[in-house]
């Protein structure tokens, strides 16, 4: 040994103090990564913000065609009116017109109330209305579906009470038989079904787990094209072990992220009011989980990268469908074996699932335990898997010479002529 | 040599260029089958089903165990028994159900003597399709729950059951759902999110394919193939890519709606146009990024921050009229916003040439905006004076 007389923990730590310094110098001496962790690490969590800052949709536009022009049907109307979800814009003479408008884009609904609408009323018989939705975002549907079903029941108690009372019932009797059985909604968590509460808290903890990641790849790549070699380990490294690179690595990132994971996790929720109902450590406990489990990961993967842009071309168009694997659009029931397999490789499926269920639910501790075991087994296995990454990059540094002869050899058999390509691309 | 041999020159050169480096195959191809194969397997069922629902009996009556069974009986929901609404809302919270409905000591009597018990729900609405759709399923089994009721009043009293509809169900809602009958998912969100997908990989790839001369210091051999012209230059990279880029793209449209058959109310071949459009803006804007930042890496980023956003802002799931006014304008900045307005008006209205030509006057004036810079970029394909990294 070395440095035998300072004893094997001093070393160690004397050694991991090295990488770790080391990477974080690496970290703010290039302006690519300084990019990914700050602007879009900081900057992209408001920009969504402002992007759903509203997060509810309004008074979508409707046109109504009223062919019965009676006055039940234009106490329907007026009724429309008055929910916040639909607002109408419209009244057209016929559906041609209202069809139109609705192809222009100026409603995104049609209401439509057939002549015999109010005699059939008259006639104590089920009159029908119709309603056309635009399904060209589900959100116009949703507006124009809840707006008109709620005036109907609303409209249906009121006209029973009439017909009951008709049938020979008194007024108390009516008013019972006509609702036996009450209900009492409760949405407790989002109470208007706020787009924003639920893909913001989504989205922030994948931009932890995304920047994190596109980061990080960025500088194995520049070290792997800078050493012309596949290694991600600067020369000096090579005497420390792997244990010590990894943590060492590993801490550099896990410090900086915990400043931009608390930054996410606290203050934009502040900034933009969105709801924070958990306990400040319970988030703190579920962050740590978290970041831990990101850096593992993103080191064992970045092992793929092998120049410095080639993340964004190879592994953008995952963060679509990290979001889309977490659950919070599309239910976990429902995803397809395989997919629910493959949405274990991620920590953002638990960081996402836990973030909600603490900080926007504000559930405690419990709430989130399953998530947090998860990403604890998570954050072994990518541990494990982040040393034999090394391993496997210092055994391809070390065979890189066989490596590059077998694929001169392969591209041969194919049919390539590199030297030849190689001329026409360069130049002489 | 004239121009024309100048550009093929060019084009055959870029073609050595891709068969050398597999990461422009596994980027533009490799990625889009990856998420084809996803998003068409993964939205499959087109409508969830089987929701969880938790529901807290604490009745036990006739009316509440068919109430339970009814519920569980619908395709959307799925009943799952708790003895006490403490361990029911902990797993709301957590996420394992998606509602929990309490039905109150007494109801069956209480509906018996018509002193109008109350049945009590909690959604979970931070999990967006399970939560709504619960909330649907809810609803419509307390009014069942009711009409039955009714029901039974009316026919004591000796009314037929035609007689006892009309008294019951005064109105009805006759719901047309244009451009999507099923409420399906798959068609909703797959039509946009594969061409959304199209477009950041048109963006990423071809600011790499030029950046790479920058790179790779390869630059002014371009030039010199393409006769020290850079419309020459980039005619010819534009030509390879511009091919495969259309032959993804139709392969793309041709896949979602000959073979799987997504609705389509128009002419399928319009859906050609607009993809072929999306794509020639799409590269029009990668040149455009790389002529403004001439350092491969600052580019790739600014084109990678730049596609992620246009899947938010082209407004196919949250509409754009309900975000804020400067988010509304910068929306038209994208071309899969177009593209989606182009496809409402052909998949969903059957409008045609009347309706999408605005979108192909948009989608074409983004053709001019590399125009902008092509000085820029010559100079630093000449003199090669950015970071290389």
């Amino acid at each position: 040994m070395i440095m035998a007389n300072k004893g094997y923990i001093k070393t160690w730590l004397s050694n991991w103090w090295d990488v770790f310094s080391h990477e974080l110098k690496d970290i703010f001496s290039d302006g690519g990564v300084l990019l990914i962790f700050f602007v879009a690490g900081l900057a992209y969590p408001l920009l969504y913000n402002v992007v759903y800052l509203n997060g509810i949709l309004s008074e979508t536009p409707v046109a109504v065609v009223d062919e019965a022009a009676c006055p039940d049907s234009r106490r329907f109307i007026r009724e429309i009116d008055a929910t916040r979800e639909v607002e109408v814009a419209a009244k057209c003479i016929n559906m041609a017109e209202a069809e139109k408008l609705m192809q222009e884009r100026k409603v995104n609904g049609i209401v439509y109330f057939p002549k015999d609408f109010g005699e059939k009323l008259a006639r104590n018989e089920t009159a029908k209305l119709s309603l056309y939705a635009d399904m060209s975002s589900f959100l116009y549907y949703k507006n124009a579906m809840i707006a008109t079903n709620f005036v109907m029941l609303h409209e249906i108690g009121q006209i029973q009470m009439e017909r009951y009372s008709l049938a020979g019932m008194t007024e108390q009797e009516a008013s019972q038989v006509v609702k036996p059985l009450g209900y009492e909604d409760n949405n407790p968590y989002n109470r208007a079904f706020d787009y924003s509460f639920f893909l913001i808290s989504a989205i922030l903890m994948i931009i932890i787990q995304q920047t994190m990641f596109y980061g990080m790849s960025l500088l194995v790549g520049t070290r792997k094209e800078r050493n012309r070699n596949f290694s991600s380990l600067p020369a000096h490294y090579g005497k420390y072990g792997i244990m010590r690179i990894v943590l060492g690595r590993g801490g550099a990132y896990w410090l900086l992220y915990l400043g931009i994971g608390m930054y996410i996790a606290y203050i934009v929720p502040a900034i933009f009011g969105l709801p924070q109902r958990g306990q400040f450590m319970d988030i703190l406990a579920l962050l740590l989980f978290y970041i831990t489990d990101c850096v593992f990961f993103s080191m064992t993967w970045c092992t793929l990268i092998t120049r410095r842009e080639s993340v964004f071309l190879l592994f953008l168009a995952m963060s679509p469908i990290c979001l889309f694997l977490t659950g919070c659009s599309w239910p976990t029931v429902a995803f397809p074996k395989f997919w629910k397999v493959f949405s274990y490789i991620f920590p953002s499926t638990f960081g996402v699932q836990g973030y909600m269920n603490l900080s926007t639910a504000g559930g405690d501790i419990a709430a989130a335990g399953f998530q947090m075991r998860t990403m604890v087994l998570q954050t072994i296995i990518y541990f494990l898997l982040a040393c034999a990454s090394i391993n496997l990059e210092n055994w391809v540094t070390r065979h890189i010479d066989t490596i590059r002869d077998k694929r001169d050899d392969l591209a041969q058999k194919v049919g390539i002529d590199r030297k030849e390509d190689a001329r026409i691309i360069k130049g002489a | 040599m004239d121009n024309w041999q100048r550009i093929l020159q060019v084009a055959r050169r870029e073609h050595r260029i891709i068969r050398n480096r597999p990461l422009y195959f596994m980027g533009s191809v490799g990625v889009i089958v990856f998420c084809a194969i996803f998003f068409l397997t993964f939205l499959h069922g087109g409508l969830p089903h089987d929701i969880p629902i938790g529901l807290v009996d604490e009745d036990y009556s006739t009316t509440s165990r068919n109430f339970c069974q009814q519920l569980d009986a619908t395709q959307l929901g799925e009943v799952i028994h708790y003895d006490s609404f403490a361990a029911a809302r902990e797993d709301m919270i957590s996420g394992k159900i998606s509602a929990v409905c309490v039905i109150p000591e007494g109801m069956n009597e209480d509906i018996q003597a018509f002193r109008q018990p109350k049945i009590t729900f909690y959604i979970n609405g931070l999990y967006f399709v399970s939560g709504a759709l619960a909330w649907k399923d809810l609803l419509t089994m307390v009014n069942l729950t009711n009409g039955a009721v009714q029901r039974q009043v009316f026919r004591a009293k000796g009314y037929n059951d035609d007689q006892i509809m009309g008294l019951i169900r005064p109105i009805d809602i006759d719901t047309h759902q244009i451009g999507n009958v099923t409420t399906n998912y798959n068609y909703y969100l797959t039509g946009i999110l594969l061409p959304g997908i199209l477009e950041m990989i048109v963006i990423l790839v071809f600011i790499y394919s030029l950046g790479a001369e920058l790179k790779f210091s390869t630059s002014r051999h371009l030039l010199e193939t393409s006769g020290n012209s850079i419309v020459t230059a980039l005619s010819g990279k534009l030509m390879v890519w511009t091919l495969i880029f259309s032959v993804i793209g139709f392969a793309l449209i041709m896949l979602l709606y000959h073979w799987l058959h997504f609705p389509m109310k128009g002419i399928v071949f319009n859906m050609y146009i607009a993809m072929f459009l999306m794509i020639l803006a799409s590269e029009a804007l990668a040149i455009f990024i790389i002529e403004m930042l001439p350092v491969p890496r600052l580019a790739l980023s600014i084109g990678a921050l730049y596609s992620v956003l246009g899947f938010s802002l082209s407004g196919f799931t949250l509409p754009i009229e309900a975000m804020p006014p400067y988010i509304q304008g910068l929306a038209a900045a994208f071309p899969l916003r177009h593209y989606y307005l182009f496809y409402v008006q052909e998949a969903i209205f059957g409008a045609g040439f009347a309706g999408w030509w605005k979108e192909v006057i948009w989608l074409l004036c983004f053709l001019f905006v590399p125009l902008l810079g092509l000085k820029r970029l010559k100079n630093a394909y000449i003199h090669q004076n950015f970071p290389k990294e």
